[in-house]
Formats: structure tokens, sequence, C-alpha cells
């Protein structure tokens, strides 16, 4: 019976295979078949020394858009004109550059090479390594991309959005891509920052679940051209991790220098008498010996009761 | 010291004033100033109260142009090639209006995640139906295997820290539930002590009413007693701490046994070894590589088997005193050499 059921599989498997390939030499012979026309291409690398989160990002985001390029990392004294160039010989229109300054990283992503480009302050960054997200996607298929309707209504927030759905968006029937629509990219803003999510879609009625990677995308310029030009904005309310050190620092500092403030001033204020007493009043006042405390006593001679040979050689004397 | 730069600020401010003032042409600023002047005179004004403020900067904000460049460089093509949604987050079916007008605190994590979620979810329903519409698959058929985004490894390393997690939580709740047994059993073995007390004294009143010659209870009603009492000795339930099937095992410290280490090696314990690094699971096998290496090594090294004779010198410390399985004839070990060296005399 066994044997039977495994060869009626093998002929329904080889069925269907004739099946597919019928459908296929129907498109081809109708001339209709589907190109594939938007030839995005994403150069996806780093300038040097930047840290490991950076390099990992950098290859999740390749295993994610397979219309990804890679490049070695770039030498910062060069300078980033230099990346239009790079771009053109990779055959790149779209470029996002990871840049390592300080302990800080920044994100260019950019239009290459007659802009706009924009300039962000990267925060937050968890990778695919981490196993808080349980979701999984075919490497490559295409994401849906989601965006928060406060993209509409900010000239800046439009550009963005049109440079990030022409670079996250895979292009329709791309060679290395996969023909289903399982993930959607998700751009959110709040306190005026770019979240950037990765859900799996699990069920059709709308049941997600997490894939990563997860950052956040902190604006702070847009330029016209490709790295550089002419700026089209600039992020009023974003402040630099630098200054924002320097604060936290300041900060740090006043608090002391209050503390010392109060504390001398606590030394100025506080009283050295609480009443004012004149010392000759207690010249008269006697004390009895049995009321004598501390060093009064010492004024005292008493006699000793447990030697009563003594007793009538020593006087007590009182003052 | 410090009075001294306050005035010194204050009359710099008064400088100020005092050119501004003489350009009259501003009448705004003559009559801030002449206000300024009442409040000094009316020592309203006291050094330290006023300083220059930082010029605010000035931010770029070029709408015409932005405008313009977003037209010149958005794509004309069909929804289908890009893909792009924009809408809020979704709302279950039971929220109110007010509570879907609030505004969330970015700070609370649930809260935040919960609307990118809600977001994701919105732009699916909108997007699924109209992929559906254009015959776009959304499904993978459960046949097509194709390489994911996260490897196998790394989604049994999630399935495991799932599993571990869940087993922990119920682990913890079990703890709990025997926990409120002890305090509701204590109270039981409470009551029984105190009844089995009761007894006792019971009983030995009788037996003294018995010495007494007061027979007034019945030898039956004895009987019963004194087989009750037997039953209760002969309590298969004692416990016998070195019987190995009633031993209490110490869940505690078998864990902290196995992680602190107690009974074996402590040493190496936090080194990456085989498992660690899952070697088996990419199909890497570390003592083949050697073999081949070692190999490699023999070839360039010019040893080879069968030569005979011993090693020329300076060659034999290549070899690093290391006995290798293809070497059968070699140098033997010093402790041989002597040992045949006194034979041959």
């Amino acid at each position: 019976m066994g044997k039977r059921k495994a060869i009626e599989q093998i002929v329904k498997r080889q069925k269907r295979l004739r099946n597919t390939e019928r459908v296929e030499s129907k498109t081809e012979k109708s001339g209709d078949k589907e190109k594939w026309t938007n030839k995005q291409r994403v150069l996806i690398f780093a300038s040097r020394g930047v840290s490991f989160l950076a390099r990992h990002l950098a290859s999740d985001l390749r295993t994610l858009m397979p219309h990804a390029r890679a490049d070695s990392k770039l030498d910062k004294a060069k300078g980033f004109f230099e990346i239009n160039e790079i771009c053109e010989m990779r055959n790149c229109n779209k470029c996002i550059f990871f840049e390592a300054r300080k302990r800080d990283m920044y994100l260019w992503t950019s239009n290459t090479p007659h802009g706009p480009s924009a300039k962000f302050l990267i925060e937050n960054i968890h990778t695919l390594a981490e196993l808080k997200m349980t979701g999984n996607c075919l490497r490559g298929s295409r994401p849906i991309l989601s965006f928060d309707p406060e993209f509409d209504n900010l000239p800046h927030y439009q550009i963005l959005k049109e440079l990030f759905t022409q670079m996250f968006g895979t292009p329709k029937l791309h060679p290395r891509s996969q023909p289903f629509i399982d993930h959607v990219f998700t751009f959110s803003i709040a306190d005026d920052r770019i979240w950037f999510r990765n859900y799996q879609i699990i069920e059709e009625d709308g049941s997600l679940t997490e894939i990563g990677p997860r950052f956040v995308l902190n604006p702070i310029k847009i330029f016209r051209g490709s790295f550089g030009g002419p700026m089209l904005y600039e992020n009023p309310k974003y402040v630099s991790p630098n200054q924002y050190r320097a604060q936290l620092k300041k900060n740090a500092g006043l608090r002391f220098k209050n503390k010392v403030e109060s504390q001398m001033g606590h030394q100025v204020r506080k009283m050295k008498d609480t009443y004012n007493i004149d010392p000759l009043d207690e010249i008269f006042t006697t004390i009895k010996p049995e009321d004598a405390k501390g060093q009064e006593k010492l004024t005292y001679y008493r006699r000793k009761r447990s030697h009563p040979k003594d007793a009538g050689e020593k006087i007590a004397a009182t003052p | 010291m410090e009075e001294n730069t306050l005035d010194v600020r204050e009359e710099n401010e008064e400088d100020s004033n005092s050119e501004s003032y003489s350009s009259e042409s501003d009448v705004e600023t003559e009559v801030t100033n002449r206000q300024l002047q009442d409040a000094f005179a009316d020592g309203l004004l006291q050094p330290g109260l006023n300083f220059i403020d930082k010029p605010v900067k000035e931010c770029a904000n070029d709408v015409g142009s932005m405008k313009d460049i977003l037209q010149e460089f958005t794509q004309n093509i069909d929804w289908i090639e890009r893909l792009d949604v924009t809408c809020g987050p979704v709302h279950p079916p039971g929220m109110t209006e007010e509570e879907k007008n609030e505004e969330f605190d970015v700070e609370d994590y649930f809260k935040r995640e919960l609307r990118f979620y809600r977001q994701a979810q919105a732009a699916a329903l909108e997007a699924l139906p109209k992929l559906n519409k254009m015959d776009v698959q959304t499904r993978r058929p459960e046949d097509y295997f194709a390489e994911m985004a996260k490897s196998d490894v790394q989604m049994k390393k999630i399935r495991e820290k799932l599993l571990k997690r869940q087993m922990s939580l119920d682990k913890s709740e079990k703890a709990k539930k025997l926990r409120e047994m002890r305090k509701f059993g204590k109270k039981v073995q409470q009551e029984v002590l105190h009844a089995r007390q009761k007894e006792k004294t019971e009983m030995t009143r009788r037996v003294k009413n018995i010495s007494k010659g007061k027979m007034q209870e019945t030898g039956e009603e004895l009987k019963k007693q004194q087989e009750k009492g037997k039953r209760r000795n002969q309590d298969p339930k004692g416990k016998n701490p070195n019987n190995p099937l009633t031993k209490k095992v110490n869940k505690k410290r078998e864990y902290k046994n196995s992680k602190f280490g107690f009974g074996g090696k402590t040493r190496r314990m936090k080194f990456n070894d085989k498992d660690s690094h899952g070697a088996e699971e990419d199909g890497f096998d570390a003592r083949r590589n050697q073999q081949s290496f070692s190999k490699q090594r023999m070839k360039k090294g010019g040893f080879k088997k069968g030569k005979g004779g011993g090693f020329k010198k300076g060659q034999g410390t290549a070899a690093g005193g290391i006995k290798k399985p293809g070497m059968k004839k070699g140098r033997p070990g010093k402790n041989k050499r002597k040992t045949m060296k006194s034979r041959r005399k």
C-alpha cells in the first residue's frame, strides 16, 4: 500500500510541474510576459571605524533587500563626494551609508548622483540576531511599505517618504527576489523621529510577528544634492549627542555646586548660641553634693565607707 | 567679585540702551527703553536680573524648493511596483473615540510598540486584498522551500528561548501553588496534632479510671482504641532520609551545581566549544579539517613513509616531538634510546 501511495504522489507532482510549465509557456506565447522595469539598486556600506552594531545592521538590511549591494568600508578622510563615484562604479542609484563619529552613528540616505539626500542620527539599533523577535520571512521577498499619515503633512517628510519607498521597496520581478509578499516595513513618526519596524504577515486577517531589525532615525538635515549641496531642511529640535552629553555633565556639575553653596549658606545662617546667657549669672548658685554630676563631682571629697578604720582620720571637706 | 561682574553687565545694557535710544526711528524700542528707565529709577531693576540672551539659531526650511524636488524625483509607476501604503494605526472594534485620538507616550514601551504594530496591521489589511485582486501571491505554499532571512540555527535558538521562558513561567506558577498548599497544609497538620493530643489525654484519663476500679468502659471499646493507635504507628508514610526513592531532590541545589560546578571541572566552563558555536549545524567538522591540515603539513615537510633511516639533524625538530599516526618508524623516545645504548655495552 505504501508503495502505491508513493507512486501516486510522484505522479501528482509531475502533473503539477507540467501544469506550471504550461502556464509559463502560455504567458510567453501571449507575449505580455512582465519584465523587471524598476531598476533600483542600493549600495549599503559604512565608513571606517564603524561599530559592530552598524556592521550587523548593514548586513541585515542586505539580506532583506535583494537589490542591495555591498562595498568595502570607506576612509572618511577622502570625503563624502567620492561616494557618488563609488555608487556610479557599482551601478547603484541609491545609497545607504553608515558614518561613525565618536560613539555615535549617523546614517546617510541618498538618491545618487543628483540628490536629494538626508542625514540622520541613528539610535536604538536591534539587529536580526536578537532572540526577542520571533518572526521570519523569505530572504528577498518584497515588503509592503507602511507609512505614518504624518508623512504626508510636511514637505520634508514627503521627501523622506519618497526616498524610503524608492530605497526600501524591492523592485517587482527582481531576479533575486521571491514571488511572495510576506512582510511589512513600517515607518512611523513619534517624538519627531522615524521608527523602523519589520513585521511578518502570518495570517491574511492581519496577525503579525516582528522579524527585525529595529532602529530609530532622528532627522538632522536634508540636502539638495547627493551627500552635499544646499541645505533644504534642518531639524530645529535636533540636539547633537555631544551637546546632550555636555549638558548632562553640566547638570551633574551644577548639582554639586548647589550642594556646596547650600552647605556654605547653612554655615553662615547657623546660630552659635541658641539663647543669650550671661555666664556671671551662675556664679552664686551652689549644688548639693548629691546633685553633682560629671565634672562637678570633682569639687567634693567623700569619706569611704568600706574602711571603718580610716573613717576617723579623714575628714570630709566641703567647699 | 560676583557683584562686580553683575555691575559690568548692567552697564553694558545701559550702553546698549543709550545706543538704541539715539536711533529714534524705532518707536517700539524707545517705549520699552523708557519703561526700563522708569523702572530703573523706581529701583525695580536690580543688577543681576537681566542678561543678554543668545541669538536663536535659524534652521533652514526651504518649502518651495522641497516641493519642486519632490516633483522632480517622484517615480510615476504603478502601485504594484512600489507597494507603499500610508495609513494610521488600525483600531480594534471596542475602542472609544477618546482612546483613538489619545496621544501615546513614546517612553511607554508597550503602548509605543502596539501602535507601530497596529499601523503595520492596517497597512497589511489594506494592501493584501489589493494584491489578491491583482493575482499577486501573498502566501507561500507548504512545499515551497527557499532560503529565509533568519537561518534555521537562529530560529532553533529562538524556539529554545521561548520554550525556556515558558518552562520557567510554569515552574514559578507551580511553586506558587505549592507554597499556598503548604500554608494550608500547616493548618491541617496542627489540627491533627491537636486531635492526637486530645485523644491521648482522654486515653490516660480512662486508664486512670480503670486502675481506680471504676470499670465504666467496656473492654471492647478499649481494644478499639488500642488498634487505632497501632495503625498510626505503622504508617507507611514515614520518611527515611537514606531511601533514594523517598529522598527529596533539591532543585535549587541541582541548578546551582550545574551553573557553578560541583563534582566536575570548573575551569573551562565558559569557553566556547563544539556545541556552543554550532559547528555540527554548520556542517563543519573540526576533526576532519585538522586531519587534512596535518596531512598537508606532512607533504610540505617532506616526511614520507618507508624512507627508512633516521632524520637529519635540524629536520627532526620540525616534527616538534609529536608522534603522528603516519610515522611508524621514527626516532625512538629518549628512554628507549638510553636502554638501547646500555644494552650495546
